[in-house]
């Protein structure tokens, strides 16, 4: 399902050059649930930004859904992004103006569906994730826990094949945290969608069938 | 302090490359206005008492009755009172130099052998000794020209200069050249000296005078001999120190000056929108940099002084670019103001000249106390960014509590002031103080708006969403997150849209009011020159260009075929209660049948008809203004006979001069004022007549020898149009800069709200937003903040321009304007609005678009 092979990101700054990956080789096959880790600064977001093509690798070829991400135009790796890819963000990341139903249906309007099927696609995600009470709330109006569930709601609205969560439980109570890693669980087994989700934590990395671990950029082991 | 400005604020600027010069370049846009506005102001000063002293010479007293002239007698009169020493009495005007457009010459008529006791006319050549002067005088074509007008023109002595006068044109022989000093240097070089009586026969003041100069003896005072010369004159004509006649022909620009002050409280009042908007917006961008400030131990007051300094130092450098700016402004400025006194007063040299230091303190002392009052606000409210700041991952934005906010109760205060002072002023005492309150109260409303913007924009943007998805086209999300993003920070839209309101409001005011003075001038001019042709000798549109004609031609226009009525009109200026008014005259018996009097009180034919039977005079609503005449009223005009009392028979409305004029008819005029001078032919025709010949009959029977502009009703009502739209150059300046500072608001607050939203707008690009549909929601907010803005400032321009035309003219004026709306101004302003404020989006549209989705995700 996703492929790198000797991906490497660059940055510059001023004078120097900053390296965020040196070089990474790895498979995830379609259908996985792999957690990646590492200390600050291995390289772990950069690699799930690359996969998700909210960035572009410097060098190296990377496979994503058969379709080599890296050589996309803007706007068809944002259409890519939009149907094959869901993300999961550590700070939520919802739209403080828009209710729960709203969010979820958000990714369906910048596809120019119509409101109804956005509507109907929005409470069945809504109900999947339990929810379904807090339809026509706005996110201050939710707990921590059920903002993400929201955003793993919005995340799934294409179905897409894979799913990128970026500390999903880094701010929530462990009590939250662990519902939200069922559920995660719950979409991988049941639809078969392959997650990569980058995390510090070694109790949520337990929910992941593979451990990447990253260092300085490289993969450093994996179990 | 320094350091901190260096290290923090400097690099802040820096980093905000176009806003800190946008801002500077509005800032200096407001004070070059100013500048400019105050360099003009004195350049009109120092021209017209220059000329006045220049020409006064040594002449401690003038004795003068203005255009209407004086009896020779009082030249004798004069000689012989106690206490006076020396006497020149003189004839003066303006004739144009014959087949040279534009050219003229101020004569001033003397008598060379006494006139050197008042003044030092300086000879080139060898001097001119008294045979000289016998000779010059001897010859009834002699003249004396200045060196620069004969060299510019080529004469040398002995040449011939042809001149229109009031007997057609006439040949002078050039028998002497004058330096350019003294007298003479006044209208730039083009003055020439006649003898008197050849002066008079040019003028058609033939045994008049115009004005008599005199010295005082040593030991009496100025003030004795005035009282005493006043006593032996009974009224007939005025004494005044040459100065006194400098401020009387100086306040006829009263009403030109108000209006340019008007015009700078305009730019300073943009300027305050201005350092607002920024330093809100700087504000919202630095509230993390301030939280880490204050971790770090800044106080409340470091931080408050650090961002008023900022604030001073980007309006003090903006002021002194504007100084400069202003200068320049000014010298082209003085050009067209030049040409709209040319036209509507006098001919008179502007010169532009350096800023003094007072101007430069007042523009910089202006533009810092805008900055200090503008940057107040923001930087309390910076005061409540908490030193927690920098670790909250939430947006900070200053609170709005919409209906309880400080700004809208500041509205609704200003809302409530401000009738009040509306209502107050016609109350007061004075017509510029009725002006300054009234014109207060109106800012104070417009500031009211500016205040409620914040409100108005909350609930605006819940509904506007709403509306716009009706349109063809438009995405449900795109509309909504543009509207969201307003609604969530009031404050931010709401000082653009202030700043809009407050731009508009000032263009839509100048152009409601140009329309009004358009549609009303235009609708008098057909009620009052009912006539088909008008030959002028330039009274009423040429100003100092005009050359007074003799009767002569009537009979033979008369005799022309197609002609029914001639009718003979004068213009002459005069003084009423020691200030000036105009005289105006026509044959009320013989045009009564085909003429029509625009009148504010009385009727119109009643009016012709007791004016024809001689029972009194007409006042103009300017005259009932600045005197308070009524109908009934006895007013006494100093006339060449004397004093006369004429009974007011009504009031007519007369836009042709604000400063006062009388109507009488033309019998009485040459009465009293013993006087058969013409300044217009109104001739109306026949049913049928052939205008375009008959047009073509008078230019060759009258052409060659007088100067005359023969204009049909029709092209009369053009250059009516074309003197109005000169008059209102200096006000297009305003309606750039509020235009320009619009427009910058609108980036300005865009860039802060896309700075504001980066991870929004990451999160959407990351959920599958595309780089357009970016684009377009930036674009939309954008849109709609000109929708709102636009109309708001139509609404505010209209209350203000019904009140500027109908109030404040009729203050400064005295003229009664018809207020007519300008709809296409109106519907021009908001969609002119919407479409700037659309492109004015777009480059912040296009910068948040193309910001990488890492980079957005991680701005927190």
């Amino acid at each position: 399902m996703i492929r790198c092979t000797d991906v490497c990101k660059f940055y510059q700054q001023g004078d120097n050059r900053i390296t965020a990956l040196a070089g990474v080789t790895l498979e995830i096959p379609q259908g996985a649930f792999t957690a990646v880790m590492g200390q600050s600064g291995s390289g772990k977001s950069t690699l799930l930004h690359l996969i998700g093509g909210l960035d572009r690798p410097t060098s190296g070829e990377l496979l994503v859904d058969n379709r080599l991400i890296g050589q996309m135009s803007d706007d068809q790796v944002t259409l890519f992004r939009r149907s094959r890819i869901g993300f999961i963000f550590q700070f939520f990341n919802l739209l403080p103006t828009l209710t729960a139903a709203e969010n979820i249906a958000l990714p369906f309007v910048l596809d120019g569906r119509g409101k109804a099927e956005a509507d109907a696609r929005a409470a069945a995600l809504l109900a999947k994730v339990g929810l379904e009470h807090r339809r026509q709330h706005l996110p201050e109006e939710l707990s921590g826990g059920e903002i993400q569930r929201v955003a793993i709601a919005r995340a799934l609205a294409f179905n897409p094949p894979i799913l990128l969560a970026d500390e999903p439980t880094g701010n929530l109570d462990s009590k939250n945290g662990l519902a939200i890693l069922d559920l995660l669980r719950q979409v991988n087994r049941q639809d078969g969608c392959t997650i990569v989700m980058v995390t510090h934590s070694e109790e949520a990395a337990g929910y992941a069938e593979r451990r990447i671990y990253l260092r300085d950029g490289r993969v450093e082991k994996e179990e | 302090m320094l350091r901190l400005l260096n290290t923090i604020s400097w690099r802040h600027l820096r980093h905000h490359r176009l806003r800190t010069f946008l801002t500077f370049l509005g800032m200096a846009l407001g004070v070059a206005v100013i500048v400019a506005i105050a360099l003009v102001n004195r350049a009109l000063t120092t021209s017209f008492q220059s000329t006045i002293e220049q020409i006064a010479g040594k002449a401690v007293l003038q004795v003068s009755n203005s255009e209407s002239g004086m009896d020779e007698r009082v030249l004798a009169l004069v000689r012989d009172t106690d206490g006076v020493l020396d006497v020149a009495a003189a004839v003066d005007g303006f004739l144009p130099v014959s087949g040279e457009r534009g050219e003229r010459l101020y004569i001033y008529g003397v008598d060379l052998l006494t006139d050197f006791t008042m003044r030092e006319h300086q000879f080139a050549g060898d001097g001119f000794a008294f045979d000289q002067a016998l000779d010059f005088i001897a010859q009834a074509d002699s003249i004396a020209v200045t060196e620069s007008f004969a060299r510019r023109r080529g004469l040398a002595a002995g040449s011939t200069v042809v001149l229109n006068t009031s007997r057609g044109k006439q040949s002078y022989v050039i028998r002497a050249l004058l330096k350019e000093e003294g007298t003479a240097r006044v209208f730039g070089g083009n003055f020439a000296l006649m003898d008197m009586p050849v002066a008079q026969l040019a003028f058609g003041k033939e045994g008049k005078l115009d004005i008599v100069d005199l010295t005082v003896e040593t030991g009496s005072t100025v003030e004795t001999v005035q009282a005493r010369l006043r006593q032996r004159l009974a009224g007939a004509a005025e004494v005044e120190r040459p100065k006194k006649r400098g401020e009387q022909i100086e306040s006829l620009l009263t009403s030109f000056r108000v209006g340019l002050f008007f015009v700078s409280l305009i730019a300073l009042f943009v300027g305050f929108f201005l350092i607002y908007n920024t330093v809100a917006v700087s504000i919202v961008q630095r509230k993390r940099e301030i939280g880490t400030l204050r971790c770090l131990g800044m106080r409340r007051a470091e931080l408050l002084r650090l961002i008023v300094a900022e604030a001073l130092i980007l309006a003090l450098v903006g002021a002194l670019i504007g100084c400069l700016l202003g200068w320049l402004l000014a010298q082209g400025a003085l050009v067209a103001v030049g040409q709209t006194v040319r036209n509507l007063f006098s001919s008179i040299g502007l010169s532009g000249s350096g800023l003094s230091a007072r101007e430069l303190v007042i523009a910089l002392a202006s533009a810092i106390g805008v900055a200090l009052l503008a940057a107040l606000h923001p930087a309390i409210e910076a005061l409540a960014i908490s030193p927690l700041e920098n670790a909250r991952q939430a947006v900070w934005r200053p609170v709005f509590a919409a209906k309880k906010s400080w700004a809208t109760r500041l509205g609704v205060l200003c809302l409530s002031i401000a009738p009040l002072l509306v209502v107050l002023a016609p109350h007061l005492t004075g017509a510029v103080r009725q002006f300054s309150v009234g014109v207060i109260g109106m800012l104070i409303f417009l500031l009211g708006l500016a205040f409620f913007a914040p409100l108005i924009v909350r609930y605006a943007a819940q509904w506007l969403w709403r509306w716009t998805l009706a349109l063809p086209g438009v995405s449900w999300v795109e509309t909504r997150l543009a509207a969201d993003s307003l609604r969530r920070n009031p404050l931010r839209s709401g000082i653009t849209v202030a700043t809009m309101i407050i731009s508009l409001a000032a263009i839509f005011t100048i152009a409601a009011f140009v329309n009004s003075v358009r549609g009303s001038l235009l609708a008098w001019v057909d009620q009052m020159v009912t006539a088909d042709i008008i030959i002028s000798s330039g009274a009423r549109t040429a100003g100092p260009r005009n050359v007074s004609l003799h009767e002569e031609p009537a009979a033979g226009l008369r005799a022309l075929p197609g002609v029914k009525i001639v009718d003979l009109y004068r213009l002459v200026r005069a003084n009423y209660q020691g200030r000036p008014i105009v005289v105006e005259s026509f044959s009320a018996a013989l045009s009564a049948p085909v003429r029509t009097l625009p009148m504010a009180q009385g009727d119109g034919a009643r009016v012709l008809r007791e004016m024809a039977q001689g029972k009194g005079a007409v006042v103009s609503e300017s005259f009932q203004t600045r005197f308070g005449a009524q109908v009934g009223d006895k007013i006494e005009l100093v006339t060449p006979s004397g004093p006369v009392s004429f009974t007011v028979l009504g009031i007519y409305i007369d836009y042709s001069s604000d400063i006062g004029s009388v109507l009488i008819d033309r019998a009485l005029y040459k009465k009293y004022w013993r006087d058969e001078l013409v300044d217009a032919f109104d001739l109306w025709l026949e049913p049928g007549a052939d205008m375009a010949a008959l047009v073509q009959q008078i230019k060759a029977g009258y052409g060659d020898q007088y100067q005359l502009f023969i204009s049909t009703h029709r092209e009369l009502k053009d250059a009516v149009l074309r003197i109005m739209e000169q008059s209102f150059v200096v006000n297009y300046a305003v309606e750039i800069v509020a235009l320009v500072v619009a427009i910058f608001s609108v980036i300005n607050t865009l860039l802060a709200s896309i700075l504001d939203r980066s991870r929004e707008i990451g999160v959407l690009r990351a959920i599958g937003a595309t780089q357009s549909q970016v684009r377009r929601i930036i674009v939309m907010e954008a849109g709609w903040m000109g929708l709102i803005g636009g109309l708001l400032g139509l609404l505010a321009g209209s209350v203000m321009a019904y009140h500027h035309v109908v109030y404040n003219t009729k203050l400064l004026t005295g003229w009664t304007f018809q207020f007519y709306y300008p709809y296409d101004v109106a519907a021009l302003v908001v969609s002119a609005t919407v479409v700037l404020c659309l492109l004015a989006g777009y480059g912040p549209a296009k910068k948040a678009a193309a910001t990488p989705v890492v980079t957005a995700i991680g701005y927190e």
